[in-house]
């Protein structure tokens, strides 16, 4: 019957905006939430690492205060949050198992942030790790295509 | 505290607070305007979330400040080991074979960029 190609075509047409539909925006989301967390992590480091040596004597509770009210680690959380909130939407849409380790792109981001960023040196070794958690990454993908999650 | 404790407890701590989230917005579709978000205020998996999480990033950073990256870093990629098992226990979520692979292939390469 004629209505078979009729049936075809909007179907192709579907698959095809899929692709900039809510249906993709997870990835976007996850994606987003990896490098704001990336940066965010970074801030926060470089002003707890300050804020370390200078408060090597207090108590727990004294400590952390201070180190959340550091300049760089407060806006280090500050664009944490808005990566929470891509991270919470993208979690929302697919299982956990599969999204969570993909946030080891993280190391990736931040190691080559500091090669092209701040020109520091990466070693053979590290780079041998940024291939094989890159591969990791790719495996998790087949996976999901295997299993629709 | 001692750093490495608070490492561990950092580990298992956010290890939980990821199975917690997925627990509270698993079966709801963000539609992405604030009113979506807004609604998550009422779920208790999300508050478990959200305290989970805050403890485990003020032990990090704790553990960070007093230990090398080196060694820290490539314990925190255990958690993905610990958070697929408990989404298997608590979340039914069923993982294939290539996943497990695809975890371990993640945690050796962490291990690799962290240990020097």
């Amino acid at each position: 019957m004629s209505t078979g190609s009729m049936v075809e075509k909007p179907e192709l047409l579907m698959e095809r905006t899929n692709l900039v539909t809510p249906s993709a925006l997870w990835q976007w989301a996850a994606l987003g939430a990896i490098v704001l967390g990336s940066f965010g992590h970074l801030l926060i480091k470089m002003g707890v690492t300050a804020a370390a040596r200078q408060t090597l004597n207090s108590s727990v509770l004294s400590r952390l205060g201070h180190y959340i009210l550091q300049p760089a680690a407060m806006t280090g959380l500050l664009i944490y949050g808005v990566g929470t909130l891509l991270w919470i939407y993208a979690v929302s849409q697919r299982s956990i198992s599969f999204l969570y380790p993909l946030t080891a792109l993280t190391y990736v981001v931040v190691a080559l942030g500091g090669r092209f960023i701040f020109g520091e040196v990466i070693s053979r070794q590290r780079w041998l790790g940024i291939a094989v958690v890159m591969v990791g990454v790719a495996m998790l993908q087949l996976s999901a295509r295997e299993q629709k999650a | 505290m001692n750093p490495l404790a608070a490492l561990w407890l950092s580990i298992a701590l956010g290890a939980c607070a990821q199975v917690f989230l997925k627990r509270g917005v698993g079966h709801q579709q963000i539609a992405g305007g604030p009113g979506s978000y807004l609604a998550l205020v009422r779920s208790g998996w999300v508050w478990a979330w959200g305290v989970c999480f805050v403890f485990a990033t003020g032990l990090w950073m704790m553990a960070i400040s007093a230990m090398q990256v080196s060694y820290a870093f490539p314990l925190l990629s255990i958690g993905y080991l610990v958070v697929a098992v408990l989404s298997v226990v608590f979340l039914k979520e069923r993982i294939p074979a290539s996943r497990w692979a695809a975890i371990g292939v993640i945690t050796l390469g962490v291990a690799l960029i962290f240990s020097s």
